[in-house]
């Protein structure tokens, strides 16, 4: 039996893994990937929990797969941003690795 | 049939006109933007045209907010509209209006018709923002304000610093909000629902479980990154350095007021029962302990690291990280009187860093730099800027009779009052420590100004018009800044009264 | 009527600004004047109660927060109104030759005087708090932009000191807002006060305020800060914003916390005795003129302080005294080294002045610094012994202990003062030779020479600074000779305070 923790703890996991390679990955792309794992860490959990939640008429609570939805078109959103500050970046550096980016510095 | 335990159904029979008419600022910032993109697009690179009609449409806007009815709520608080929110609403928008100017003097800007449309944007997004008390309809606000200010960030192509720090506030920024959105499904995993009253209620029935808690924690995390509390300040310092000089004033003053007015209907509407206690002798876990940390920590990194800075806009941001920190202290406080002090505060805040920004701006395109040296001998290059300068500074720093002293005083004096037995005096404690420490980084600026010999050449003027324009917007911040000084009354009334 | 003093000289400040400069010195002079004016008048009004803290105007300003912009007069604060007048006028006629900035100058000199009057006359604590914020950064741009030696770390130091003072006061006066209710000096000193609140608030509040009046282990800033500052910026240093510290503490905490201040006055009576011997023997050892004026001002403040904690009302009667005393003596002794010396020798080593001979070379201010010298030193007929004689008669009462070792502390004052006096005027280039080893980097030989020959070259002293000094000598020996003058104007004030009942 699957139960709701063991979904959320994939998604826990997906989400350390997004964070993670937040962190340690040097280049801006893979980045923009591990960013993309954080988000879907979090649509696996809210689509989980929207399955658990049973309403007393026994229908599962849509309110959470409707907010996936949303958080798709974001993700979306969000990685086209990305993208074009990259290229516009890259542009004027020929790079994507965050360590050659030291143009501003404490 | 039992009482569903989950948000109220949408309430299908609203309709699409009534719709539009409640949600008639934003719709209107919308068609604004496309306006101003269109012309962008088509006309000539003039920056003045799609100045003027973003600002029509900004007050066009204000006037529409203003007729809103009093109260209505729809789609279970995705739309909430009561006095606090229209007055936030307008705060917003006024920030963004002041805002508009300083693009438009800006030289260096290319495409001023498709600036202007990312402001107006990001301002949509701080109007949903502030206009919801839901958590799906927060994060799409968050999101559409962040998006935008990533490009705005990244605006100036030619200027790899631009770039930069549009990258570093991409990647903080969706980091942050990756956090905010788990903390939220866990928030909604638990109490079966996204609005935040609901939940308020849902918890104030039983115990907290841990993996709300761990929710609460996510949640705050993103919003400490927006409002750049210590630790999550990190792209601070970058942005309001590199980015263009409108883009970082914007995100200064814009995206930090929506972030607290959130931030504070989310931890004491939505999370209210878990509120813990701050107080030196009985600390119970919950947020109020974790942002009276935040905001300890913001006050002495933000105040101390700011010491060490010789770049103004630098200084400007690590500043910015200890007010912060003492804005947090109204929410700590809770209540009312604090929720009122926060807002009051951050709006005052607000003001003043976009005029700072402003006299930046022109130093900026006179002198080529915003270092200190910069700055040096600006008293006699020209007295207004210098006089202006010295009033956003000296607001800052929180003397009276200026704006910012007011606000520290609503905002330590309720933090005085709140929690028993003068609890939370050693955050007031580290408030005025740190905004002690501040004044000789706040002196040096106008040190520079009026001290210093005129040592950096000045390269050129800049056009008659775009000059006036930055001026009067200076002018007028300098002005509103002194007289809510003198007349605090005619904001934290109004505040007062909306917070319910 | 008493309010005018402020408002004239705002608008001073304003119309200094507004008009070209050279009309400055003479617009901040006639604002100073009106003010000193408006004060005299009230001063010889036998119809003003003084001796109660009587409303003069109170106009509601933020009724949310029960603020009120409300003046009120009494004795305590007539009495240093005067000072503040008496100090100004001549402050303005000491800088008569300042043209670099005039305007500037002019302008942040007559912020600093109207915030004093502000402080003297706030009936709310609020307002008070307001004005005393007010004196400091105009107090820094004074400093930073006109002063000399070392100016800017001078300044910095000073406006620092007073900002982490106020930052203290600003804590004391929000929990007395938050305890009391109210903003109103009258009310809250009616309130009782939780003894828990008064054990912590009185010492948060009296060591904020003392700061600026040089408490002793919190003085540094007043020597450097003197030291670095143009000359009429020391003397309103010394003649007002010292006193703008020991004022404040007397009205504000040790009115509103009596209780607190029982517990704490012994502990503050202590460093207000180690202040006066410490300073004095510093000062001793100084070689830079200005920096025994300024010591000798941290030992002249100390009097005050000791005088506050005595509790009676000769002590503080006397305190009150000696705030006005120090303020005429103090702005006499700066404008003597600043203006009168060092503007026209440009040095203030006290080996260097004595190969000089200036007691030839500028008999006026030979006369004008032994009179303040004596008047310092405490010598009957001259403010400074009426003053610390009635201070020595309240600590006999409260700390008999202590009379000896402040006697110690004065009989060093008089050293150091004599000391200066001697290097200054009346060495008469005797021990040159010894002067080489003393002053490196100055060749006695070049000294005397370029004395010799330049003598006639040392400007002859102007009619400001004549009339100016003037001014303050008359004062000094008015005072001196009649105390009952003020004494009768402070004694009933005193006499009101909630402490003493």
């Amino acid at each position: 039996m699957i139960t709701l923790e063991h979904y959320l703890m994939v998604s826990g996991m997906l989400f350390a893994i997004g964070f993670a390679g937040v962190m340690v990955r040097r280049n801006i792309i893979i980045i923009l990937m591990a960013l993309e794992l954080m988000l879907n860490a979090a649509n696996l959990s809210l689509v989980a929990f929207s399955r658990f939640h049973v309403n007393a008429s026994g229908t599962p609570n849509y309110n959470a797969q409707i907010f996936v939805f949303f958080i798709i078109t974001v993700a979306a959103a969000e990685v086209a941003v990305g993208l074009a500050i990259v290229v516009a970046l890259f542009r004027l550096r020929q790079t994507t690795n965050v360590e050659d980016i030291t143009a501003l510095k404490f | 049939m039992s009482v569903r335990p989950g948000p109220q159904p949408l309430n299908l029979f609203v309709s699409y006109l009534d719709l539009l008419k409640l949600a008639s600022p934003e719709a209107i910032i919308v068609l604004i933007a496309l306006a101003v993109l269109t012309i962008g697009l088509t006309g000539d690179r003039s920056r003045t045209f799609p100045g003027i009609v973003a600002v029509v449409g900004i007050v066009i806007a204000i006037w529409t907010t203003m007729r809103l009815p009093q109260h209505a709520n729809l789609f279970g608080g995705m739309l909430v509209i009561s006095p606090l929110n229209s007055l936030f609403k307008i705060v917003c928008l006024a920030l963004a209006l002041a805002t508009v100017p300083l693009a438009v003097s800006e030289k260096s800007m290319r495409n001023p018709g498709e600036y202007l449309a990312m402001l107006l944007l990001g301002t949509v997004g701080l109007l949903l923002l502030v206009g919801s008390e839901e958590l799906l309809m927060i994060f799409i606000g968050l999101e559409v304000l962040g998006l935008s200010l990533y490009v705005m960030a990244a605006f100036d192509k030619t200027d790899a610093r631009s770039a930069e720090a549009g990258l570093k506030y991409f990647l903080f920024g969706s980091t942050a909000s990756a956090f905010t959105l788990f903390g939220i499904s866990l928030v909604y995993g638990i109490s079966g629902t996204t609005a935040l009253n609901v939940i308020g209620l849902k918890l104030a029935m039983g115990s907290i479980p841990p993996l709300f808690a761990v929710g609460i924690v996510m949640t705050l995390i993103g919003f400490a990154f927006k409002i750049a509390a210590a630790p999550f300040h990190l792209w601070a310092p970058d942005v309001y350095q590199g980015a263009p000089i409108p883009s970082a004033a914007f995100i200064a003053s814009g995206s930090k007021v929506a972030a607290f007015v959130v931030l504070g209907k989310i931890v004491l509407v939505g999370f209210a029962p878990a509120h813990g206690n701050a107080a030196w002798h009985s600390m119970l876990p919950g947020w109020s302990p974790i942002l009276a940390a935040l905001a300890a920590l913001s006050i002495l990194l933000g105040n101390f690291v700011a010491l060490a800075q010789t770049n103004v806009r630098r200084l400007l941001a690590y500043s910015a990280v200890a007010h912060a920190g003492y804005t947090l202290l109204g929410l700590v406080a809770g209540g009312r009187e604090g929720f009122s002090a926060t807002l009051f505060y951050t709006t005052i805040y607000a003001l003043t860093l976009i005029g700072a920004f402003a006299v930046v701006g022109i130093v900026k395109r006179e002198t080529g730099g915003d270092d200190f040296q910069n700055f040096a001998g600006l008293a006699s290059r020209s007295p207004f800027s210098a006089a202006c300068m010295s009033v956003f500074m000296l607001s800052l720093a929180g003397l009276p009779p200026l704006a910012g002293f007011f606000g520290k005083f609503y905002l330590f004096s309720a933090a005085f009052r709140a929690g028993g037995n003068h609890g939370l005096l050693w955050l007031v404690v580290v408030a005025l420590f740190g905004s002690f420490v501040s004044l000789y980084y706040y002196l040096n600026v106008l040190k520079a100004i009026f001290v210093d010999k005129n040592a950096s050449e000045t390269r050129h003027s800049s056009p008659g018009t775009h000059r006036f324009v930055a001026n009067a917007t200076i002018a007028v911040l300098a002005a509103s800044v002194v007289l809510l000084g003198v007349l605090p009354d005619a904001l934290a009334e109004a505040i007062a009264k909306s917070v319910p | 009527m008493i309010a005018w003093t402020i408002y004239l000289t705002f608008a001073g400040a304003v119309i200094v600004l507004l008009l070209p400069r050279a009309f400055a010195r003479w617009i901040a002079l006639l604002a100073a004047t009106a003010g000193f004016v408006v004060t005299l008048v009230t001063f010889f009004r036998p119809d003003v109660d003084l001796g109660h803290f009587t409303t003069v105007v109170r106009v509601p300003w933020i009724p949310a927060l029960g603020m009120n912009y409300h003046l009120a007069l009494d004795g305590i604060s007539l009495t240093l109104i005067l000072v503040t007048g008496l100090a100004a006028i001549s402050a303005i006629l000491f800088s008569w030759d300042v043209s670099e900035r005039a305007k500037e100058f002019f302008f942040w000199l007559l912020l600093v005087v109207g915030g004093s009057y502000g402080v003297f006359l706030s009936a709310d604590l609020f307002l008070l708090f307001l004005f005393y914020e007010l004196v400091i950064v105009p107090k820094y741009f004074l400093i930073a932009i006109f002063g000399s030696t070392n100016k800017e770390y001078g300044a910095m130091k000073l406006t620092l000191y007073s900002f982490f003072g106020g930052a203290l006061v600003f804590l004391g006066v929000i929990a007395a807002y938050v305890a009391g209710g109210s903003f109103d000096i009258n009310q809250l000193s009616q309130f009782q006060f939780p003894s828990q609140l008064q054990w912590w608030a009185f010492p948060v509040l009296f060591l904020g305020f003392a700061v600026l009046a040089g408490i002793w282990p919190l003085h540094t800033w007043a020597p450097t800060g003197h030291v670095a500052a143009p000359t009429a910026g020391s003397m309103l240093l010394a003649g007002i914003v010292m006193k703008l510290g020991a004022y404040a503490a007397l009205r504000v905490a040790m009115n509103l916390f009596p209780e607190g201040f029982r517990m704490w006055r012994t502990t503050f009576a202590v460093l207000a005795v180690i202040g006066i011997v410490y300073a004095a023997a510093v000062a001793l050892r100084q070689r830079d003129l200005k920096f025994v004026i300024g010591y000798s001002s941290v030992s002249h403040m100390g009097f005050v302080l000791l005088g506050l904690t005595t509790a009676n009302v000769f002590g503080v009667s006397g305190a009150v005294l000696q705030m006005f005393s120090h303020g005429v003596i103090g702005a006499l002794l700066f404008a003597v080294a600043g203006t009168m010396i060092y503007r026209r020798t440009h040095t203030r080593d006290l080996d260097a002045l004595a190969a000089m001979n200036l007691r030839r070379a500028l008999p006026f201010a030979a006369f004008t610094f032994v009179v303040a010298s004596a008047a310092s030193m405490g010598i009957p007929g001259f403010s400074g012994f009426a003053a610390e004689i009635t201070i020595l008669i309240g600590v006999w009462k409260a700390y008999p202990a202590a009379v000896w070792v402040v006697g110690a502390g004065m009989v060093l004052v008089a050293a150091f003062t004599l000391r200066a006096l001697k290097r200054s005027f009346f060495d008469d280039g005797l021990g040159s030779a010894a002067l080489s080893a003393a002053a490196p980097g100055l060749s006695a030989g070049k000294i005397s020479e370029s004395s010799r020959d330049g003598r006639a070259a040392l400007a002859p002293i102007t009619v400001p600074e004549k009339v100016g000094a003037a001014l303050l000598m008359f004062a000094t020996v008015a005072v001196g000779f009649y105390p009952k003058i003020l004494l009768d104007r402070i004694q009933p004030a005193v006499e009101a305070m909630r402490f003493l009942r």
